[in-house]
Order: structure tokens, then sequence, then C-alpha cells
């Protein structure tokens, strides 16, 4: 029997159908410095251009044989469209990702453009979208993300008066994240609509090293639920940060796939919600792609499957400036260590 | 009442005023504190910023949250208003003509954890030169030697920006070898504070300012 196409890997994947081994993609930007030296551009002149942004996307999955390709790179997009900018670097020395400058101050200032989605750089993305899907023809999974309310709130107003106002103005606050929630689904279901093969909600603001599991109960979890009973599968949740007192929430929120990153203890989330679930992570994508020795990076990929992920993902996005040699450690490691079956999906 | 006792209770009174986020009990007692003729800056360090080790403890301890520390922090701001103004120099010792520049590097917008320590560097006597947020690396250098500030803090959340500190700790000592260097955020550690060559290292709000006075001392000392 030939073997799968990268595509049916990670589609099968989501169904939790046999396959033939663990694929090799993430829910958060794979774009690389390898990807982006070789098109002669720099980084920062990524973030205007649709054909940028799919060339890398699909440069990046040559070159380390990736079976996905995801866009966008950057979290200010959406922001952006709403009128509160994009910080792009272009002069800086080295990477750096685009940041939000002008987040609104109050939640008084809050007005949404109705037309946001025709905004910015929302084109740009729509376009990448629409060449990854043409030209992939079919060989890579075509992934994309969208923050999740709560962080796409601290994305657009002062994290302090977001912070502050959850416990000193609850109901207006409640009110912004419900505005927030209709936002994400529209962005979410706009991508599932240029034919993405899935979709990750990136609540990434949310651990417990911001917010107490109990305030994760009132005021993320609802939203989520919405969020995901909106959309079609395939559908993940992400969360970085301290999730492990809040994991059983988020198998709660109705996607169809958990991603952790190097914080959760993974061994203990995967006895506390059983086989069944799919749960992707967790190692940390700067130490253990930028910073440490190659010949380190395999115990990392192994001690991930062996904790019991069905795929290793990053756990966040891949800092792009990373070493060749890591990344092609961390491909090959999961091509022969993840031979054998993980707990939610056989293999033929 | 004698006044020992007075203190005592007034001091408990602004710990707890910080502790449960109580900006009129804050300012209350602070009023308290400035009409019963206390000294201004014992409330401060052992009634306000008492709390706020407490406050950190609670955080430690999974108790408190981040929308806590905050609000904590504007009950500690809302004494710390009132008092402020009565200091007398001689209480602020080493701290009393420190100044130090602050700022969260290039590329990140995370600036709680810098304003938490800018706070506490505040209420130790410092006068702090707050850069703000996504601050070019080249601005740090430029307004340590226009303040000739004795210690320039850095703060990046992401390790991705953490790098910038590196860049900056050289640009910093290559013009000015005396001015120290203190890193924090949450990807900085020990290690990574002595791998980029800078002098101290901000592993809570409260170790922070203790870290700076020590700076500031060993400085001292080398120029005598």
């Amino acid at each position: 029997m030939d073997a799968m196409t990268s595509k049916e890997r990670v589609e099968k994947l989501f169904k939790k159908e046999p396959i033939d081994v663990m694929p090799v993609f993430s829910g958060q930007g794979m774009v690389t410095i390898q990807a982006i030296e070789k098109m002669g551009i720099r980084f920062a002149q990524i973030h205007t251009s649709a054909e940028y942004m799919a060339r890398s996307a699909m440069t990046t999955a040559e070159i380390f044989g990736f079976d996905a390709v995801i866009v966008p790179y950057d979290m200010c997009t959406v922001p952006e469209a709403l009128g509160r900018g994009a910080s792009l670097y272009e002069n800086a020395d080295g990477i750096l990702y685009p940041t939000v400058p002008s987040k609104w101050k109050t939640l008084d200032e809050v007005e949404l453009d109705s037309e946001f989605m025709s905004k910015g750089r929302m084109p740009v993305v729509d376009d990448a979208i629409r060449i990854l899907k043409s030209s992939s023809d079919g060989k890579f999974a075509v992934g994309s993300w969208v923050l999740g309310p709560f962080t796409m709130a601290g994305q657009l107003l002062e994290l302090d008066v977001l912070l502050k106002g959850l416990k000193k103005e609850k109901e207006k606050v409640e009110g912004f994240l419900s505005t927030m929630t209709d936002l994400v689904i529209e962005v979410a279901k706009h991508y599932q609509g240029l034919g993405v093969d899935y979709m990750n909600i990136r609540e990434m603001g949310s651990g417990t090293d911001i917010i107490s599991p109990r305030m994760w109960k009132m005021l993320v979890l609802d939203n989520l639920q919405k969020v995901f009973s909106a959309l079609r599968s395939p559908k993940i949740l992400h969360i970085c940060g301290s999730t492990d007192m809040i994991i059983e929430m988020m198998n709660d929120c109705g996607a169809d796939a958990l991603s952790v990153d190097q914080k959760n203890n993974v061994g203990e989330s995967r006895r506390k919600l059983g086989d069944d679930v799919l749960l992707l992570g967790n190692f940390d994508p700067y130490g253990t792609m930028a910073k440490m020795d190659a010949s380190e990076v395999e115990s990392v990929i192994k001690k991930c499957i062996d904790d019991g992920v069905d795929a290793v993902w990053p756990g966040c996005d891949l800092w792009p400036e990373l070493k060749k040699e890591n990344v092609d450690a961390y491909v090959r490691t999961v091509r022969e260590y993840g031979k054998k079956a993980s707990p939610a999906v056989g293999r033929i | 009442m004698g006044k020992e006792e007075l203190r005592n209770e007034l001091l408990k009174d602004l710990s707890d005023a910080v502790v449960d986020m109580d900006e009129d009990k804050a300012k209350e007692t602070s009023q308290r504190v400035l009409d019963e003729g206390l000294n201004a800056y014992d409330a401060i360090m052992n009634g306000l910023a008492a709390g706020m080790v407490i406050v950190g403890e609670l955080y430690d301890k999974h108790e408190y949250f981040v929308p806590e520390l905050l609000m904590c922090a504007d009950a500690l701001y809302a004494g710390l208003d009132l008092l402020k103004p009565h200091i007398k120099p001689e209480d602020l010792g080493e701290s009393a003509k420190g100044q130090v520049v602050i700022g969260t590097v290039q590329g990140d917008v995370h600036d709680i954890g810098k304003n938490i320590i800018k706070m506490m560097f505040e209420v130790a006597g410092f006068t702090v030169h707050d850069l703000g947020r996504d601050v070019p690396l080249e601005k740090f250098v430029e307004e340590q030697m226009r303040t000739d500030s004795d210690i320039v803090a850095l703060s990046a959340m992401m390790t991705t920006t953490m790098m910038g500190m590196k860049k900056v700790v050289q640009m910093i000592k290559e013009k000015n070898p005396d001015v120290a260097i203190m890193l924090g955020g949450a990807p900085v550690t020990k290690d990574v504070t002595d791998l980029f060559g800078a002098d101290g290292y901000a592993e809570s709000a409260g170790n922070a300012v203790q870290e700076a006075i020590k700076m500031i001392s060993r400085l001292r000392e080398i120029q005598k």
C-alpha cells in the first residue's frame, strides 16, 4: 500500500482513524529562516505580501518535510483591521514579530468596524490561504488559526484594563468578551469558508499563570463553547502557559483536539482525559529548535510521544531563527518513533 | 492607645488594605498615619510594601492571579500617593539618590511585570525613568546617559524578545561600565543574566529592589 499523503495523514488523525505514521505539523506558525533566506527576502516583508506568506510556508514545509502549512504568522491582523495598528519592525535587526501599538485604553472606547474583514492585512491572509489551497494541490494540509475571545480581547484592549475589569467592571467585560466571541467566530468561519483543512483557536492568554481556574470557568469556558459549536471540524483548542489546572475544562469546550505547551504535565493530562482525547504538544519551540544541541532533540521529542501526545506540536510558533539540524532531528524522530499507535490514533 | 500600639495597628491596616485590594482603606489609613504624625517611610515600607510581599506569596501559592495582583498594586499606589510627599530624605539611605531607567524591550508589549517592579522601585524611594514598552534598544542607552542613572532594568516577557537584552547590556557596558544592569521577566533566569553579562536578576518584585540596593552599594564601594 502506498504511503498516505500529508493531507490524508492530518485529516485522518483528526478523525482518529488509523494512519501510517504520526504527522509533523502544528497549529501555530511554522515559517523558518531557511525558507526566508532561500526566497531572498526579509521576515518583515512577509507580513504584507500574500505571495511571500504562502511561499514561505510552502518552502518551509518542503525543506523540512512537514505535513502541513499554516498562516497567518502574526497576531495583529485582526487588531490592525479594527484600527489598532501594527508595528512590523521593518528596520529592526533580526526577527521581531509584529505587535499592536495602540490598544483601546478603556472599554468605553471600544468600537468595532463592521467592515473589518476587508481592512488592513485581512485580505492578504485571505489571499495567502487561497494561494496555499491552489498551489499545495492536496499535497499539504492547509491550516489556519484565530486567537480565542479572551486573548483577542487582550490584543485589542490594554491588558491591565481587561484584567482589572474582570473584577471591577464584570458586566461590561462580559459584554466585551461576548462581542469578541462573535468576532472570533466570524473570522474562523471565514477561513473555514476559504477551505482550510483545520482550524486552531489559540486562547493563549488564558492560562493559569494569568487568571484563576475559577475565572476561567466564568469568563472563558462558555465563550469557547460558543466558538467551537459554531465551527466545523477539525477544530483545535490551544492554550500555552500553565494548563494543568484547567485541562479538563478545556476538554469540555467542544474542540476535536487539545494543544498545550511545555508547562503542561502531559502524562498527567492524559491520565485525566483518557485515551480517546486527541492531545497535541508539547515541546518548547525556542529551547528545542533554536538553543539546544541537535543531539538532545531526539529525547525531547520521544518524551512528548511517551507522555501520550497524538502528534508532537511545538508549544507556540516555531521561532524562525532555528537550527536546521534540530528541525531535521524533530522530523526524523517523529517519523521513526511515531510509527507506533498513539493513545487516540491507531496505525494501519 | 500608645504610639507603638497605634503604629502597629496602622501598619497592619495598610498591609491588609493592599492584600484585600481595598483602595479606600489604603487612602484612609495613610491619611491617619499623616494625621497622627507617624513616619511616612515606615508606613510605606512596613505597611504597604509588607502587604505586597504577602500578595507575592499568595500569587506563588496560586491563591492570587494577575488580576488580583493588579488590584493590590492599585491599593498600594492609593496609599503611596498620599504618603510619598512626606518621606524624610534621611530615611531613604542608599536608595535616596538612586535612579533607575526601566522598560520592556523592543518587540514586547507586555508591561504588567515591568510596572510592578517599577512600583517597588518607587516604594523604595528610587527616581524611576520609565521608558514604557516596545522600547528600541538604543533608547535605553540614551536615557541612561541623559539621566546618569545607576541602574538600567530591562524586562522581556517572551524568550524571543529576551535576546534583545543581550545587545542592550553590551551597548550600555561599552559606553559606561559602571552602570548596573538588571534583567527580569518570565523567561529570564540567573543563567541568562550571567550569560548576557548583566549584574542583577529580578526573580520577583520583592527581590528586584533588594537586588537593586545591593547593586548600588557594590557600585559605590567600587567608586570610593
